[in-house]
């Protein structure tokens, strides 16, 4: 007896402790903030007034969410293809049958694991005007020294760039566990039908691999549109609120302004980005994905 | 005519050997080029950490340090309670992780071997959670801390990390390779669930476990939003806050940030150097389609 009920009680046990503590930070909050978002509360007072849709009524005017909206896109725009650029080089370079395979993953994956505001504030003297790296390799080619953090116009190409050596090591081992579960008879096959390495990359790998590009646009967009440590450490938004991105905006608003519905309805408008975003991404690049390929 | 074919294949085998040296040439290149440039911010701090202010300062920067010094290091421990940082990052980090190990090997478990009245629906639940940005339920996660008294404290940094979705949907993975024979056969010796979780499963699953420990450690090591909102006292601080505060204070001494940054950054890169296996399997299998 004591066994059957037991064994009727046990998965609810098990599985308790691990959902109540996800979902207490993630679904409820979400929820809340939903609420939240039709108020006018500033967290300084328990007082607060339901303001029905002023607060997105609002965000139609604001000039500065919608500098932090482009911001955030053009972010994404030049981190996407970067990240996949390079992982996808390094994951074909490293698919060879070179020695020291688990060396150059070593150094590739190191950025992954550095936390973001150490990586941030050793880029920050990277780009550092009078005694920065960049400023002197860039000096070998005969170029004039730069500001790079504090000149709208590469302030966050500069971040961008930082984005890219951060993303690289984990797409690149995400795309070589793909490749090497691409099986050999395909290319055997193109092989004797006298394919060259890059027909077979153009026709074989690269199709073979689009799920897998397919899930690293999707990640890296949402990596982008959280993207926060990088511009509150390295540019706190400036120069001109050219880094000014949507979670940085959004903590401005909650955390500085003391705004928290306003700022909840930024995220809740956030949240419809990313959903509208990864459909896109699915309806765009999923086209011609087949998961029961293998 | 014989002859004249074999001539003809080892010539062509022969030039073939040939463009295979150059490819195999070119690709180390490549990767070397590329392998310096993602080092250069690690080398760049390293070697800062050793070199005098004068010469931290001076450009043409140096790039190896004239004449290195280890008197970086002991400054910054004179100059910030750099061993307290230490302390509250171990702290948030160790706590978290060991939790977030059990209950989502806990979980996993659950939603693999039982069948039970809900478990798709909590299951999707999750799965459609993990589709919210972080940075969206920052807000009200942060009204809900301030109104439980938890800003400032250890239990609210800590209390947003004892769980994770990655770590449920992975153990789940691991948990349904195997055999409910395995299982049914502990139950028949008399065997209880939770005896069979931590007699069975645990040792079974080591290393989807040891993944799960590195990753939920190498997380909560690296994070800044959430420990930002949390503190603002110098007694909880963890390194995470402190490098860029640190940096700011002492813009002029990039020497002593330096030191301080490589000694933030070492326990996870020596983490991830001597565990590098498990990373890689973690993060290809977060890569991988169901």
């Amino acid at each position: 007896m004591w066994y059957k009920i037991q064994r009727k009680i046990a998965p609810y046990v098990f599985i308790f402790p691990g959902v109540l503590f996800y979902l207490m930070v993630t679904f409820i909050p979400a929820i809340i903030g939903v609420g939240l978002s039709f108020t006018n509360w500033s967290i300084i007072t328990p007082k607060f007034r339901w303001v029905g849709l002023r607060n997105y009524e609002r965000l139609l005017t604001d000039d500065l969410f919608k500098t932090s909206l482009i911001n955030t896109f053009r972010y994404a725009v030049w981190l996407i293809p970067g990240v996949i650029i390079v992982s996808l080089l390094l994951a074909l370079l490293l698919n060879t049958k070179v020695r020291g395979i688990t060396f150059f993953r070593t150094i590739y994956y190191l950025p992954m694991v550095t936390p973001i505001a150490v990586a941030s504030v050793i880029w920050m003297w990277i780009y550092d005007r009078r005694t920065g790296i960049l400023n002197y390799i860039i000096g070998l080619f005969g170029l004039a020294p730069r500001n790079w953090l504090n000149d709208i116009k590469t302030a966050l190409g500069s971040i961008v760039v930082m984005g890219i050596w951060l993303a690289v090591g984990g797409n690149m081992i995400i795309y070589l566990a793909a490749l090497q579960g691409i099986s050999r008879s395909y290319y055997e096959a193109a092989e004797i039908d006298g394919a060259g390495y890059w027909q077979r990359l153009r026709f074989i790998t690269l199709p073979l691999l689009k799920p897998t590009t397919l899930f690293i646009v999707i990640t890296t967009t949402m990596g982008a549109l959280r993207a926060f440590a990088q511009m509150n450490i390295m540019t706190q938004g400036g120069p001109l609120n050219s880094t000014t991105t949507i979670v940085f905006y959004i903590f401005q608003a909650a955390f500085t302004d003391l705004r928290m519905g306003y700022a909840a309805a930024m995220s809740v408008v956030l949240f419809l980005i990313t959903l509208v975003l990864t459909f896109i991404d699915w309806k765009f690049l999923g086209k011609g994905v087949n998961y029961d390929a293998e | 005519m014989m002859l004249n074919n074999q001539q003809i294949d080892h010539s062509t085998g022969r030039r073939h050997v040939a463009r295979a040296k150059i490819l195999t040439v070119l690709t180390y290149v490549a990767l070397v080029s590329i392998g310096v440039i993602m080092l250069i911010p690690f080398l760049w701090m390293v070697l800062g950490s050793f070199k005098t202010v004068r010469e931290v300062m001076q450009f043409p920067p140096t790039f190896i340090p004239k004449d290195p010094t280890l008197a970086n290091y002991k400054e910054v421990f004179s100059r910030l309670p750099f061993a307290h940082y230490y302390l509250n990052t171990i702290i948030t980090s160790v706590i978290p992780t060991v939790i977030t190990v059990l209950t989502a090997s806990m979980a996993g478990f659950g939603f693999a071997k039982y069948r039970f009245a809900g478990r798709n629906f909590i299951f999707w639940l999750i799965l459609a959670t993990m589709m919210i940005p972080y940075p969206v339920t920052i807000v009200p996660l942060y009204v809900m801390a301030y109104r439980a008294g938890l800003v400032n404290t250890y239990t609210g940094l800590i209390i947003v990390s004892l769980s994770s979705a990655f770590g449920i949907f992975m153990m789940r993975q691991f948990c349904l390779t195997i055999p409910d024979d395995l299982l049914d056969a502990a139950r028949i010796d008399g065997s209880s669930e939770f005896g069979i979780f931590f007699k069975i499963i645990t040792p079974l699953t080591k290393p989807a476990l040891a993944t799960l420990t590195i990753f939920t450690f190498t997380g909560n090591w690296n994070a800044y939003m959430w420990p930002l909102l949390m503190v603002n006292t110098d007694r909880l601080r963890t390194l995470s806050l402190a490098i860029p505060l640190f940096n700011g204070q002492y813009a002029s001494f990039p020497n002593l940030v330096y030191a301080a940054s490589t000694m933030a950054v070492l326990p996870v890169i020596l983490l991830f150097v001597f565990n590098q296996r498990y990373f890689t399997e973690g993060i290809a299998m977060s890569g991988l389609k169901e």
